[in-house]
């Protein structure tokens, strides 16, 4: 099991390398110049080509990459440019920890509710109420976040104005109730359904029955039995969470104006800010590797089978 | 059920319990875990922030939040109904607060109200000492000597001292600083550039006669040299608060300006405080200023009482204008000094023909387009300088007035003959796929309709949009509409002489005319300020007819301010302001 999970981590650096490489690949051949971004109505050929000396970005593609490599891995992320000359990390650990908190906070509520409709919906098979379960579950999954978003915010900002259309004060604030309603729309969806199908699998099986012939209750079948098994396929999905949630909140961010890491990523973005934007797209990426290394470890663990390969 | 899979719901309720907990350290344990990442719990409330305040993606509704939930929020000021001298404005988050680094109004507007230098802006404009309590300029034009108030002290209560400008203009033009617009307002001192590309160590050009006595010699006369200095790149900084704090060293900044920095949470709020020492008539008289630099609508926040102030977007510019609307009584434009327009290239055909680029600006009807778009609250642009610019008008300026056929005329005269011998023309504009504002549509559709003419619109980013337009062969046909230049200095030289000067880094289009650049030779070292207005009236006529550019609209802000905000002044461009403002309530 150790060696297993020493092999799957060595393999993160390399991952990490080859994202940064892209990243930075991009950014060095694409269209625009975050010198000339940065210096923008003052803008001067002379001073352009000065500053990208100071910046370093006039040597060759490869000696710039591989000094970020050194740098990084002294965990110097290094220095913002359009915030002039602040180091990212700085920058970025406050944005970071909002996105935090909103991610956590949704994965949380739509995972308890999630599980819920899918007992729920699976002990009312085929009746209606399961019915409308299984097709908002399909629904809330199919729509993208940058088409509920504006329909929240028309509902519940403009139509009913009952809450914030914007801004952020803190997540146990008014103004968290919308995104985290947003963000939890998807983890909720996918819970549902998988608890729903791993409830009706295990229902049927022939301890189920053995149980329930003991005279044992209902509820304690369902939750000591039938849920207990039904959930081995939902802890694979909780690592998944974790990298689409990142991406989930890049638009949340913005479409909710909340000073996060996905507003703040769209941002440096504009203004071609490569050094958080490679910052930010190494964390998501570490993100992603680490759900999956999770989602395999547990499958390592569920099934002795797949250690040994 | 195998001995592993025993295990999993325990898994289960111990992810779900992190879950949770993550969610309350989140919360609750964030600011000290800041702190300790960054040194001090202030540091960690210090950081610029991410959202910008005119998030389009955030539309308008209710943001009830800050009154309705002080005690949790914290975040949130006290609201403006408490009483007290405190200001509360929308502001929007500061790149820096860096004087020497700043260069783009977000900061600025902050910066000017914590630091300030020899000299500044009245409310009309003219220059006024500041730091420096009077000067004298050398009969070549060429040196001049500050003398500065021996009475300014920094925040701290530090005497302010010439070394100390000595320093601080050294530092500014020192290349490791990174200043973006220490060359173009501190360039003309005699050793600023070579120190900016690292031949020197010092600036000669700046020397500390005594404590209270500087003596800066610039390259040549330039009537608009002291306009440069009132721009932050030219103020004074405390070497110890700035070689003490490092990189970050605007966390805690030693100003001398009107207000202190007294509280930076980013994305959240920015607040100032009265500056008690400060030096100079008018005494600021607000105790605080609180900016808030969270979404939600603006004009929202100021009608549920939240903001004192409000800029009008132009969404909601016909319910202001509106006389029967109470709103409109609170209302308060100011031009500013920027133009927008839109820009030919005039080494790229069809407008390397000065015949088309007439035509063009004859095809449009600008008066008639501009009212309707923007529901006659600006200024149709018929030349190029702004008339909010002190000690310059031209009243006798003749226009390429709207004569669309005259537009035909000058098309069939020009050397394609005919629009279908024009090659496809391609207008840029700013943005990001979305619709593209009205006043494109209405330029396109005009030259449509009067010309003939098939104008293809792309949109581009920002970013790119600016590199495209800096590159040595500007690849754009046609571009602007909603992109515009603003005044870094209140002066003609600042649009016509950095705009239309053969080879300058701002002349975009390409346009070149040795003559011109011959009156801007003699304007740039003319101290009669009459005959200095005549040479630049020259240029300007000489621009509009060859026609670089189609000239729009001039600028304007348009402010929603309480009655009981007194003093209220809004310049033209970005200089101090608050120490004007009162609240009477």
């Amino acid at each position: 099991m150790l060696a297993y999970l020493v092999r799957r981590l060595l393999w993160l650096p390399i991952l990490l390398i080859i994202v940064s490489f892209i990243t930075f690949a991009l950014g060095y051949y694409g269209p625009a110049d975050p010198i000339v971004a940065l210096l923008g109505r003052h803008y001067d050929p002379e001073i352009a080509a000065q500053l990208a000396h100071e910046y370093g970005f006039d040597q060759p593609f490869f000696v710039q990459y591989v000094k970020y490599l050194g740098r990084i891995v002294h965990l110097d992320f290094g220095e913002s440019i359009k915030y002039r000359n602040q180091p990212v990390l700085r920058l970025l650990i406050p944005r970071l920890l909002i996105t935090i908190q909103l991610n956590a906070v949704s994965s949380f509520i739509g995972v308890v509710i999630g599980v819920g409709l899918g007992v729920f919906a699976a002990l009312k098979r085929g009746r209606p109420t399961d019915r409308i379960v299984v097709f908002g579950v399909v629904f809330g999954r199919a729509v993208p976040v940058f088409v509920a978003g504006p329909i929240l915010l028309f509902l519940f900002a403009r139509m009913i104005p009952v809450l914030p259309a914007g801004g952020w004060n803190g997540i146990f604030s008014r103004s968290a109730i919308l995104p985290v309603l947003l963000l939890s729309i998807g983890p909720m969806a996918i819970f549902a359904r998988q608890t729903r199908a791993g409830m009706l699998e295990v229902m049927g099986q022939d301890y189920i029955r053995t149980a329930r012939a003991k005279g044992m209750r209902e509820m304690g079948v369902v939750i000591a039995h039938a849920l207990r098994n039904a959930f081995i396929p939902l802890l694979t999905i909780l690592g998944f969470l974790l990298g689409s949630l990142v991406e989930g909140t890049f638009l949340t961010e913005t479409i909710f104006g909340i000073p996060g890491m996905g507003q703040f990523a769209f941002e440096a973005l504009g203004g071609r800010d490569y050094p958080v934007i490679i910052t930010v797209t190494l964390l998501v990426a570490i993100a992603y590797a680490l759900g999956n290394l999770w989602v395999d470890l547990l499958y390592g663990f569920v099934d002795p089978r797949i250690r040994q390969a | 059920m195998s001995k592993e899979s025993r295990w999993i719901p325990l898994i289960a309720v111990v992810l779900l319990v992190c879950l949770g907990a993550v969610c309350v350290i989140g919360v609750l344990g964030g600011t000290t875990f800041l702190g300790r990442l960054t040194g001090t719990e202030e540091a960690a409330s210090l950081e610029g922030g991410a959202r910008s305040s005119e998030s389009g993606a955030v539309p308008k509704a209710e943001t009830r939040e800050l009154v309705e939930t002080p005690e949790e929020t914290s975040v949130t000021p006290v609201p403006s109904s408490a009483g007290g001298q405190v200001l509360i404005v929308p502001g929007g988050d500061p790149p820096t607060l860096d004087p020497h680094l700043s260069g783009d109004a977000t900061s600025a507007e902050y910066v000017v109200e914590i630091f300030s230098g020899l000299v500044t802006f009245d409310q009309e404009l003219n220059i006024v000492p500041d730091l420096a309590k009077g000067w004298d300029v050398s009969d070549d034009g060429t040196v001049y000597t500050f003398q500065l108030r021996d009475d300014a002290v920094f925040h701290n209560g530090k005497p302010v001292r010439a070394q100390d400008f000595k320093w601080s203009i050294e530092r500014a033009c020192d290349f490791r600083t990174r200043s973006t617009t220490a060359d173009t307002y501190l360039g003309d001192i005699i050793g600023c550039r070579d120190k900016l590309r690292g031949t020197a160590d010092e600036v000669e050009g700046v020397q500390a006669i005594d404590d209270y006595t500087l003596e800066i010699t610039i390259d040549q006369p330039r009537v608009y040299f002291l306009s440069k200095l009132t721009y932050p790149t030219g103020y004074v900084l405390d070497q110890e608060n700035v070689e003490r704090g490092g990189r970050t060293w605007t966390d805690k900044p030693n100003g001398t300006g009107p207000f202190k920095l007294a509280e930076f949470r980013f994305g959240e709020l920015i607040a100032l405080e009265r500056n008690e020492d400060y030096y100079r008539e008018p005494m600021p008289q607000l105790e605080r200023i609180d900016f808030i630099l969270t979404g939600g609508s603006r004009m929202v926040m100021y009608e549920q009482g939240e903001l004192d102030m409000a800029p009008v977007g132009l969404n909601d510019i016909e319910r202001v204008t509106d006389p029967t609307n109470p709103l409109n009584e609170e209302l308060n434009s100011v031009e500013t000094m920027g133009i927008f327009y839109i820009g030919m290239n005039n080494n790229q055909p069809p407008f390397d023909d000065v015949k088309v680029r007439q035509a063009f600006n004859h095809a449009l009807d600008r008066q008639r387009i501009i009212d309707v778009v923007y529901k006659e609250t600006v200024p149709v642009a018929w030349g190029i300088v702004p008339p909010t610019m002190p000690g310059y008008e031209n009243p006798d300026l003749k226009p390429l007035e709207y004569d669309p056929e005259k537009a035909l005329e000058l098309i069939a005269e020009s050397k394609y003959g005919d629009v279908s011998e024009f090659p496809d023309i391609t207008f840029h504009v700013l943005g990001a796929g979305g619709a593209t504002g009205r006043i494109i549509e209405a330029i396109v559709a005009s030259y449509e309709e009067n010309l003939g003419v098939q104008i293809d619109v792309q949109q581009t980013d920002w970013a790119t949009f600016l590199s495209d337009l800096n590159r040595p062969d500007n690849p754009n046909q046609m571009w602007g509409g909603e992109a515009g230049w603003i005044a870094d200095y209140p002066d003609p030289h600042d649009f016509l002489d950095i705009l239309f000067r053969c080879g300058s880094a701002q002349n975009h289009t390409g346009y070149c005319n040795p003559e011109v650049d011959d009156l801007l030779d003699q304007a740039g070292g003319e101290y009669d300020s009459e005959k200095r207005e005549a040479l630049y009236r020259q240029v300007e006529q000489t621009v509009v007819e060859e026609a670089a550019w189609v000239p729009l609209f001039f600028g304007v802000d348009d402010w929603l301010i309480k009655p009981y905000v007194k003093g209220a002044y809004l310049p033209p461009m970005v200089i101090p302001k608050y120490q004007y403002y009162s609240v009477e309530r």
